[in-house]
């Protein structure tokens, strides 16, 4: 409890309470702020896309290597974010093994745009989705789908009017868990996407360049960052885990 | 229902920790003196174009003192100096800008034995193959380089900015800039590994590493800014004695190997 709690309670007493309305609606903050709510949506919404098929997968279907594809899944789960960022910059940079390709015949460069930060985030965020809808698709009862299709329901029917509604609670804790996960992405986030207001400074990156020149600033904008957290486990709690 | 729970237990693990990775590196200093005389451990804190120098006189520094070990925490300066400044046991502080230096001397917990040891000039980089072409400091103000400097605050980010400023092209090489880099090592990685189309960093960091990687474009004198470091004991030291040596030591000794790495006699 003292764990969680103490820098919880040094947060909010090195807070400036005076004056976090004035801070909160400075232009950095809310084009951090702005930029943030871009980059994790995007994010959550492409991890549900891409994760969905891919936990279907897993669960439904059986194919060799299935065991090593879920471990990989997992895998930015623990991985260190600054490696996550060496990595996606091994990948995507300039020189990168697809990015130089990008760049050579698109002369597209990844590395400092916004689609780096949602892609360091979505990197980051993918497998909190994943291991939601893998957990809602075992938990269906599949005798519902197959009394759905013998009554004469078409497949895409199925889905859209038996499986998904049957697992609304696991899919929103997908979109929030990865929502939540993508908001506090900093180290994948800076290594590759680097730091420029308005393009890559999200709200963590806006605190940790805060925390050196105005960290009143810095301590406002954490405080933000925690409230959503806070909202994030209230509504889950409120609807999931009564 | 209760893989959610583990999910979300592992979800409030994760987010303090996407929080902390970011401090700039700090090391943790243990003071594990147990009052014997033959172990002591100084923490020196450096701005991060020290990084190379520092490593070297610290390691002559352990050998010419059995028993002592020095423990860097190289990161920006003015990071390091808020580090001081809220308590961080830190025996010697060595800054890129005079500014950092006073503020642990002004709002911090004060320092002893200041002087300035070491200064450095700032040049321009590119990688090898140039990507933009760039042949002199305006050419960074051309449209569409991609250009990184440290952020606000760092010192080797003020520089820049002062270089701009003293160059006539303020507005147009800020407006070409990608990203505001935490220190200037990390704007050094940014151009060697080619994302970068330039950068602006202190001549000492084209080190030996990287000079495969980028190519230097040296910045007129008339338009440069000679940056001066100063050395300090931090007052709280837990080795007042050794934190003392060791400056002394900088400054004496240390000098060979600061010019040996292309840094300016004070």
């Amino acid at each position: 409890m003292l764990l969680v709690g103490l820098p919880l309670l040094g947060l909010i007493f090195r807070t400036p309470w005076a004056r976090i309305g004035e801070v909160l609606t400075s232009d950095t903050v809310l084009t951090a702020l702005r930029l943030s709510l871009l980059v994790a949506t995007s994010a959550a919404a492409i991890s549900f896309v891409l994760g969905f098929p891919l936990a279907w997968m897993l669960v439904r279907s059986t194919f060799p290597g299935k065991t090593f594809v879920r471990a990989l899944v997992v895998l930015p789960l623990v991985m260190p974010p600054v490696v996550a960022g060496v990595g996606l910059s091994a990948a995507f940079g300039r020189r990168g093994i697809v990015g130089s390709w990008l760049y050579d015949w698109f002369g597209i460069q990844l590395t400092f745009t916004t689609g780096a930060a949602v892609l360091a985030a979505t990197f980051v965020s993918f497998p909190l989705a994943v291991l939601a809808l893998e957990a809602g698709l075992r938990g269906l009862d599949e005798r519902l789908e197959d009394a759905a299709s013998t009554l004469g329901a078409s497949r895409w029917y199925v889905m859209r009017r038996v499986t998904l509604p049957l697992m609304a609670p696991q899919i929103a804790a997908a979109l929030v868990l990865s929502w939540a996960r993508a908001l506090g992405e900093f180290g994948a986030t800076i290594t590759f996407a680097g730091n420029l207001q308005g393009r890559t400074q999200t709200l963590p990156l806006a605190v940790f360049e805060r925390l050196q020149t105005d960290q009143d600033a810095a301590f406002a904008i954490s405080m933000l960052l925690i409230a959503i957290a806070f909202a994030v486990i209230i509504g889950l709690r409120g609807r999931f885990l009564r | 229902m209760r893989k959610l729970l583990i999910l979300l237990a592992s979800m409030s693990l994760l987010l303090p920790a996407c929080g902390s990775d970011g401090d700039g590196g700090s090391t943790d200093a243990t003071n594990a003196t147990d009052g014997g005389s033959d172990h002591a451990e100084l923490t020196v804190s450096g701005a991060s174009s020290l990084t190379d120098a520092f490593g070297d006189i610290g390691t002559a520094f352990e050998g010419e003192n059995p028993g002592v070990t020095v423990t860097f925490n190289f990161g920006p300066s003015d990071g390091l100096a808020t580090q001081i400044n809220d308590g961080a046991p830190v025996d010697v502080f060595a800054s890129a800008s005079p500014t950092w230096m006073d503020s642990v001397q002004d709002d911090g917990p004060g320092v002893s034995d200041r002087s300035d040891f070491a200064k450095n000039r700032l040049t321009i980089i590119v990688p090898k193959d140039n990507p933009a072409g760039i042949e002199d400091i305006g050419d960074v103000a051309e449209d569409g380089v991609k250009l990184v400097i440290a952020t606000e605050g760092v010192p080797a980010g003020d520089y820049a900015r002062e270089i701009f400023e003293n160059a006539g092209i303020s507005k147009a090489a800020l407006a070409n800039v990608v990203s505001n880099a935490e220190d200037v090592r990390a704007v050094v990685t940014s151009v060697a590994s080619g994302e970068a189309d330039a950068g602006v960093v202190y001549v000492t960091d084209v080190t030996a590493d990287v000079t495969d990687q980028v190519t230097q474009i040296e910045i007129p004198d008339d338009i440069n800014v000679i940056a001066t470091y100063p050395i300090a004991v931090v007052n709280d030291a837990q080795e007042t004695d050794l934190a003392k040596r060791f400056v002394d030591y900088v400054l004496g000794p240390g000098q060979q190997t600061l010019a040996d790495y292309g840094f300016l006699p004070a």
